[in-house]
């Protein structure tokens, strides 16, 4: 079989007259990893929605295996062999592993689900793939990664010919995500073709045969083989040329001047961290680099005082002190949260009143009252200092698009003085336009005096913004790099416990 | 003019309709003071009491407790009364004892509901038996009769410009909860709690403090209730208030409040209030047969909340379309028609 499994023809889309795609063209060969990428908006869900039978197309063409086919539902999708892992997970909790695999396709025995063969089946393809992972297991006991990975079995259960995985590796550890790419490869080698969506290019680059990049809802670039540079796609997403090309290498600072915090001895009770020190100067911005649940996030909870440490110290310039969420604002530090669906915004609320959140102790009050006024200004200047888009200050901050999002959780800490902001993945899932924002807004806060912790599991990141990195590892802080030449693959080694030679991030 | 939408209107346009149907329908007995008196005087228990329920509501809680809870208070009261020789420190001493009460309960509600982290719809359902439970020892289940003195009765029916006092009580508690909830930093974490617990925690709202304020505001109001109830009754018994509870509820879900929380405004909540007072007027005017009056009780409840909801899923359809929008292009967001 030569021709293409799945081509889209002429495809446009509009919505309430809003043209999404204009003339969209996209194919997949069999057996292929194809990555579709653009920036937040570009159409590249759309076009997906599309595919899967979610959405109606206004005008073009589907064809499946060199015949034009109508997918109207997905079941429509399904029966054709097209299978879709969600980037929302799809997973219910209470069930196990087995009956979320087969959820609604469940073996049966006359009228009764059979469960001995469901199991037996599932532990097949786990056994097939090799997953961590057990059938009877439920779900609600299993961490995130290994969620994504039942989602991901899920969707390979029903022998599909094409696969579209969107940001499948948004929430896996770098173990875990790189047994995935291996499960990729080896489908594509038994003939399954995989549409891979991913904000993560280096993930793109070491995985696929063939990239098409869309912008602004048209056709921007295809790309094959060696044409596949983090350059070219970069430039092709944005429609210009990249004023830094090569961030994989940077020269760090020494970290000096005056303390501003200081964190001797940090230990949990839990023992998801031990005995972690470091010290953050005024105006630095300290990154720190290592694999999921290498007990970073933790570390930061406790700095800010969501999460108690059981052992160890906090000195906040030369002072003792004793973090908890109201007293850290008080003192001038600012807190964005790893998740920020579920913990950095409230949806119901505008962003007004997400702003004003963390600010009622600045806003002018008439005894008791709020001064509405004054708590409106302070949301236009958040939505002023970080471009937050739409400009409505009454916008329900659930409506906006992830990046944006994500400027009001971190705009709310603009509007007033701080000392330390603590960032943890800062731009996990969001466009590389809103990215370069946000790394633009720390560099102004540093060179303000305000320090900075950015904890992130994306390297180009890590080396893009820090002035010096700390890695940890399973609780501990490994390795510090300052003064010296910080490349992807030294800080992969330490966080991966490998001492590193002249070796190879990929 | 963004607050001049169809949906905002939704609701003033349901009262006015009800009123000129029945002004057209029956027009020398509903369209008189008097009437409207009695309207919002048999109302007025319930519209107190959802003021403060509302903040458990907002929360994403639920109080099933306040019913026999103002039993509970009704029973508190007049039993002080009773046992001080029915005098005018006795109504002082009574009304404060069975605010306590309601305090009281509140701040238990509370603590267990954050300290041990039991979901409030068992918790309060079990109080609320236990709050009948304790009425009834106390009364020994007999009907205790409060019919003097006047300082007592007054607060259930005297008259001020010709409309009862309970329907001030009701204002007044009304505007008080307003106040709290939309121009407080305390009412505005409370919505912010309702949306996401965690993100307000991370945002420095005292979580736990404010959950057992709410629970101490829902406590109280029903110990008003309550209060008001005896005085209005001239008797106190542990059924006192049995039932108001799902009243409470219904006026909260009529006027817009969203149990999983976040969404929800007092003027909503007495306009729930209102619309049930009036159905019931209505069916006292057309003299519909006591048999069928539940029935159809329901059925407008019915209609009046589908209607509502009509307007609003017309809205949330609109930002359904903008965030599909969205998902395929920020232009969508940002053109003038989205």
């Amino acid at each position: 079989m030569s021709g293409l499994l799945l081509e889209t023809r002429h495809i446009c889309k509009s919505f309430s007259g809003v043209p999404v795609l204009q003339d969209v063209h996209f194919d997949v060969r069999p057996g292929e990893i194809h990555a579709l990428m653009g920036e937040n908006g570009a159409g590249k869900s759309t076009l997906i929605k599309i595919i899967t039978g979610v959405y109606a197309k206004d005008q073009g063409e589907l064809i499946w295996d060199g015949k034009p086919v109508q997918i109207d539902s997905y079941q429509a999708c399904h029966a054709l062999g097209i299978s879709c892992i969600y980037q929302e997970l799809s997973i219910i909790p209470p069930l196990t592993v087995a009956q979320n695999v087969y959820l609604n396709r469940e073996p049966r025995k006359g009228p009764f689900i059979d469960y001995a063969t469901m199991e037996k089946m599932t532990q097949k393809l786990i056994d097939r793939y090799d997953f961590p992972l057990k059938p009877s297991a439920l779900t609600q006991d299993l961490g995130m990664g290994q969620r994504q990975l039942v989602e991901i079995l899920k969707g390979l259960s029903s022998d599909s010919k094409l696969l579209i995985m969107d940001e499948p590796t948004s929430s896996l550890s770098g173990k875990e995500a790189r047994s995935l790419f291996k499960i990729i490869n080896a489908l594509r080698d038994q003939g399954v073709s995989i549409i891979y969506i991913s904000h993560r290019l280096e993930e793109v680059y070491a995985l696929s045969d063939r990239v098409t990049i869309l912008r602004d809802g048209k056709n921007a670039a295809v790309l094959e083989g060696d044409q596949i540079t983090p350059k070219v796609v970069i430039e092709k997403m944005l429609g210009k040329a990249m004023e830094e090309t090569d961030e994989s290498s940077k020269l760090l600072r020494l970290g000096e001047g005056e303390v501003r915090l200081d964190v001797r001895g940090l230990t949990d009770a839990a023992g998801r961290y031990r005995d972690v020190s470091f010290q953050v100067h005024k105006g630095e911005i300290l990154g720190i680099g290592g694999l999921i649940g290498a007990g970073r996030s933790e570390v930061v909870r406790a700095i800010y005082g969501i999460d108690k440490a059981a052992e160890g110290q906090i000195v906040l310039d030369g002072r003792p002190f004793a973090p908890s969420p109201c007293s850290s604002i008080a003192a001038g530090i600012g807190f964005v949260p790893e998740d920020r669906r579920s913990q950095g915004f409230v949806p119901l609320l505008s962003t007004v009143s997400n702003v004003a959140l963390t600010n009622y102790d600045i806003i002018h009050k008439n005894g008791l009252a709020i001064s509405a006024v004054d708590e409106r200004e302070l949301g236009k200047r958040a939505i002023d200092k970080i471009d937050i888009r739409p400009s409505d200050p009454d916008k329900e901050v659930g409506l906006m698009s992830g990046g944006n999002q994500q400027k009001v959780v971190l705009g709310k800490w603009l509007v007033r003085d701080l000392k330390l902001l603590i960032v943890d993945e800062p731009t996990a899932g969001i466009d590389i336009g809103a990215k370069k924002e946000i790394y633009d807004i720390l560099d102004e806060l540093a060179s303000q005096g305000v320090s900075v912790i950015v904890v992130s599991s994306d390297l180009q990141e890590l080396i893009r913004v820090s002035h010096r990195i700390i890695v940890m590892r399973k609780g501990s802080v490994v390795r510090e790099f300052k003064g010296e030449v910080v490349t992807q693959a030294k800080i992969l080694a330490a966080s991966q416990g490998v001492e590193q030679s002249e070796g190879n991030a990929q | 003019m963004r607050n001049l939408n169809l949906s905002r209107l939704s609701k003033p346009i349901i009262l006015v309709a009800f009123v000129v149907t029945l002004a057209i329908l029956r027009p020398s007995s509903f369209l008189t003071i008097s009437n409207f008196a009695n309207v919002l005087w048999s109302v007025s228990v319930i519209g107190i009491m959802v003021c403060g329920t509302i903040f458990v509501f907002l929360l994403g809680g639920i109080d099933l407790s306040i019913g026999t809870l103002a039993g509970l208070s009704a029973v508190t009261v007049v039993e002080v009364i009773k046992n001080m020789g029915a005098t005018n420190e006795s109504v002082i001493i009574g009304v404060l004892a069975a605010l306590g009460v309601g305090a009281a309960a509140g701040v238990v509600h509370g603590l267990i509901i954050t300290k041990f982290d039991i979901p409030a719809f068992l918790v309060t359902f079990a109080s609320q038996m236990v709050f009948l439970g304790l009425s009834m020892v106390i009364t020994n289940n007999q009907i205790v009769s409060a019919r003097e003195p006047v300082l007592f009765t007054a607060i259930g029916s005297m008259k001020v410009l010709g409309f009862p006092l309970p329907i001030y009580l009701m204002l007044l508690i009304a505007v008080g909860s307003w106040f709290v909830l939309s121009k407080t930093t305390f009412g505005r974490g409370i919505y912010a709690i309702g949306g996401n617990p965690v993100a307000s925690e991370i945002s420095g709202i005292q979580v736990k403090r404010s959950t057992v304020l709410c629970y101490v505001f829902s406590g109280v109001t029903a110990a008003i209730g309550g209060i008001v109830l005896a005085a209005m009754t001239q008797q106190g018994m542990a059924s006192t208030g049995t039932g108001y509870e799902t009243q409470v509820i219904t006026a909260g879900v009529i006027g817009g409040v969203s149990l999983l929380g976040g969404v929800g405004t007092v003027s909503g909540c007495i306009y729930g209030a209102v619309l049930m007072g009036l159905i019931n007027n209505a069916l006292n005017l057309l003299s519909v047969p006591s048999t069928q009056s539940g029935l159809v009780q329901g059925l407008v409840i019915i209609v009046a909340v589908a209607f509502d909801a009509l307007q609003h899923q017309d809205q949330s359809r609109r930002k359904a379309r903008r965030i599909l929008g969205r998902l395929g292009g920020d232009k969508a967001n940002e053109s003038p028609a989205a």
